[in-house]
C-alpha cells in the first residue's frame, strides 16, 4: 500500500520566514521502508494521478492562519521580562492518501524557550495563543532561588501534557492513561479509544516508517475537583525525565524553580487541551 | 541566494537494506524570507547515486550502518554512521576500516563489564585518538557559537571557522562549525600516572546558560604504571572554566566525525586534536 502526502508550511524562526511546499510517497516492500519525493518516482502519474491531483488545492490560509502566527511571533518577541532564547511558529496544511482513504489536517505549533539568569522555560503548544507564555515570562523574571517542591502542588495542563507519555508505564493505580478516539492515523484508520495494545499507527512524516503507538493520550481520575489555592507549576524548566520534573512554581506573588517527583496524583481536571508531545497528549490540570 | 541539495540515505541491519530514502529540494533566500520546494536537480541526484554505490561497498553485516550521500551545489559528502553494542562512530569510506576497529574494540571490551562501576576518582584524563576535539567542540566551539569567549591556555590554538550552514532545504542557515582543528604550540607535556585514557566519545552537550560541558565517554582505560584496564562508559561533566588544560603533544589527530545537532539540524563537523592532558 502506498502512502502519499502533500504539504505546505509557513514557519517563522528567529526572524526568518520560511515557506516550504513538498510532496512525498512512502511504501514498504517486505522489511524495507522506502520514501522519496512524489515526483521523483513518478508516483503522481499513472492511474492514481487523478486522485492526487485533487489534493493540489491545499495551502496555508495566509489571511487567517498567517496573521495569527505573525501576531504570536510579535507578542513573543516583544516580551520584556525574559530573554527569548528560541522561538519557532509553524502553520501547515497537509493532505494525505493511503489506499482508498484521503484526509487532510491543519496544524499550528509554537515552540518558545525563555531564559532568565540560569533558568530556561520550555513551551510547546498547538495554538498561537500567547497568554500563558506571558504569564511564564513574568514569573521567570521574579524567580527566586530553587526551593523544595510544596507537598501539595498543582501542575498546569502544559506541564502534565509533557508527563503523559511517561505515565503510560508508571501511572499510579488511581489514574488511567487512555488513547482518545478521533482523527485518522498514519495508515488511514480511525483512531479509536484504547488503553493497551495500541491499535493505531503513528506517522509524523512521510520520511519516517510508521509504528504502532498510543496517540492523543489523556489522563482520567475519579477525582476531578482541584484546590485552586495550591501553588501551581506553570512551566517545565527541563525536559521530563521519568517521573521527575523540574518546574517553575508560582505561589501567589512568588515564583521559584523546584524539582518534583510524581508519586501520587490526587485529582485531574476534565478540561483538556491538546499538546504536541509524543504522538499527541491532552494536558489537564493535575493536583499532586 | 539559491541553495539546492539531494540526499540519499540507507539503513543497513545485519547486512540487509532496511530503510531507503531519497530527498531533494531547493531554497531561495531573499532578505528574511526563504521559499523552498522539493524540486529535483538531476545532476545532484546522479552524484548521490554514484556516491551511494561506493558507500554500499563498505557494508558489513556485524554493524548497524547508516549510509548518507549528500550532494549540494558546492560539493559532495559521503558519511557512514556505524554502530555496535550501543556505540557508534561517524566515518567516511576512506577512513572506514581504521575507524570501525576503534568502535569495535570499544564495544567488545566494554561488554566485559555488565555492571556500572562506582564513580571514578578524579584522575587526570589523557585524550587519545583525537578525542580532545570533541571536548573542544563543546567547550570552545559551542561556547563561541553563543558569543562566549573560549577559555584556553596560550599553547592551545583552536581553528574553528563558523559558516552559515543548513541541514536541508527546509532549514534556516545558521552559523555553525565546519571543521575544528586544535593545535599545540610549545605545550608542556608529562604523562600522568595514574590516569584515565579516553579512547572513544559517544556524545557531547554544551549548556550555554550554565556553561557546563557533558560528554558521554564510550571507551576509556584506567592506567596505573604498566597495568591497564578498560572502564565502563561514564559521563564527564564539567564547567568549561573548570577544565584544566595541563598539556599536549604531537600533531592533530583526526577523530571520526562528529554529528552536531543544533536547532534540530544535524551536521557533520570535522574534528582534529593532539593528544592532550586535562584535569
Amino acid at each position: 500500500m502506498i502512502y502519499r502526502k502533500r504539504g505546505h508550511t509557513i514557519r517563522w524562526e528567529h526572524g526568518t520566514r520560511i515557506e516550504v511546499t513538498e510532496s512525498g510517497v512512502a511504501y514498504e516492500e517486505g522489511e524495507r521502508f522506502i520514501c522519496e519525493p512524489a515526483h521523483a518516482s513518478g508516483m503522481e502519474c499513472g492511474d492514481r494521478s487523478h486522485r492526487f491531483d485533487s489534493l493540489r488545492s491545499g495551502s496555508v490560509p495566509r489571511e487567517s492562519g498567517g496573521s495569527a502566527a505573525e501576531k504570536a511571533v510579535t507578542a513573543v518577541t516583544a516580551l520584556q521580562t525574559a530573554v527569548v532564547e528560541r522561538w519557532i511558529a509553524v502553520e501547515g496544511i497537509a493532505e494525505h492518501e493511503y489506499g482508498e482513504r484521503t484526509w487532510s489536517e491543519h496544524t499550528q505549533r509554537l515552540h518558545v524557550a525563555l531564559t532568565h539568569k540560569r533558568e530556561r522555560a520550555l513551551i510547546d503548544q498547538a495554538s498561537f495563543d500567547t497568554t500563558h507564555i506571558q504569564r511564564i515570562a513574568a514569573a521567570l523574571a521574579r524567580c527566586e532561588p530553587e526551593r523544595e517542591a510544596p507537598p501539595r502542588l498543582r501542575l498546569a495542563e502544559n506541564v502534565t501534557a509533557a508527563l503523559l507519555p511517561t505515565l503510560l508505564e508508571l501511572a499510579p493505580p488511581n489514574v488511567r492513561v487512555i488513547q482518545t478516539a478521533g482523527g485518522i492515523d498514519g495508515k488511514g484508520e480511525d483512531i479509536v479509544e484504547a488503553a493497551k495494545e495500541w491499535p493505531n499507527w503513528y506517522r509524523p512524516s512521510y520520511r519516517i516508517r510508521p509504528v504502532k503507538a498510543p496517540l492523543n493520550l489523556r489522563l482520567e481520575c475519579e477525582v476531578t475537583e482541584l484546590d485552586p489555592s495550591r501553588p501551581i507549576a506553570i512551566a517545565l524548566l527541563a525536559p521530563v525525565t521519568g517521573l521527575t520534573l523540574r518546574v517553575l512554581v508560582e505561589d501567589g506573588a512568588r515564583a521559584y524553580p523546584a524539582t518534583v517527583r510524581v508519586t501520587r496524583i490526587d485529582a485531574v481536571s476534565n478540561e483538556r487541551t491538546w499538546y504536541p508531545y509524543g504522538a499527541g497528549s491532552f494536558g489537564a490540570e493535575m493536583m499532586l | 541566494m539559491h541553495f539546492a541539495i539531494a540526499t540519499r540515505d540507507e539503513l543497513w541491519l545485519r547486512g540487509r537494506l532496511i530503510e531507503q530514502r531519497l530527498s531533494h529540494g531547493e531554497a531561495f533566500h531573499d532578505g528574511e524570507t526563504i521559499v523552498a520546494t522539493d524540486a529535483r536537480n538531476d545532476a545532484l541526484v546522479a552524484q548521490c547515486d554514484a556516491a551511494m554505490d561506493e558507500l554500499r561497498r563498505c557494508v558489513i553485516p556485524e554493524l548497524r550502518m547508516r549510509l548518507v550521500a549528500e550532494a549540494r551545489l558546492d560539493g559532495m559528502t559521503s558519511t557512514i554512521t556505524a554502530s555496535v553494542g550501543g556505540h557508534s562512530i561517524v566515518t567516511t569510506p576512506e577512513h572506514f576500516e581504521r575507524d570501525v576497529q576503534l568502535v569495535w574494540s570499544a564495544a567488545t571490551a566494554v561488554a566485559a563489564f555488565p555492571h556500572r562501576e562506582p564513580a571514578l576518582p578524579s584522575l587526570p584524563l589523557l585524550w587519545q585518538n583525537g578525542t580532545a576535539a570533541v571536548l573542544l567542540h563543546e567547550a570552545a566551539g559551542h561556547a563561541e557559537e553563543h558569543g562566549q569567549t573560549p577559555i584556553l591556555p596560550p599553547w592551545l590554538i583552536v581553528d574553528n571557522p563558523l559558516t552559515l550552514r543548513r541541514a536541508t532545504f527546509r532549514d534556516v542557515p545558521l552559523p555553525r562549525m565546519t571543521n575544528l582543528v586544535a593545535r599545540q604550540r610549545g605545550a608542556p607535556f608529562e604523562l600522568p600516572n595514574p590516569r584515565v585514557e579516553v579512547l572513544l566519545v559517544d556524545s557531547g552537550h554544551y549548556e550555554p546558560l550554565t556553561e557546563v560541558v557533558t560528554l558521554r565517554i564510550a571507551a576509556a582505560d584506567l592506567v596505573e604504571g604498566d597495568a591497564s584496564r578498560r572502564l565502563p562508559p561514564f559521563d564527564f561533566v564539567r564547567h568549561r572554566g573548570a577544565i584544566a588544560f595541563l598539556g599536549a603533544t604531537g600533531d592533530p589527530l583526526r577523530y571520526p566525525g562528529v554529528i552536531c545537532s543544533r536547532e534540530g539540524q544535524e551536521l557533520v563537523v570535522g574534528s582534529h586534536a593532539p593528544v592532550m592532558v586535562t584535569a
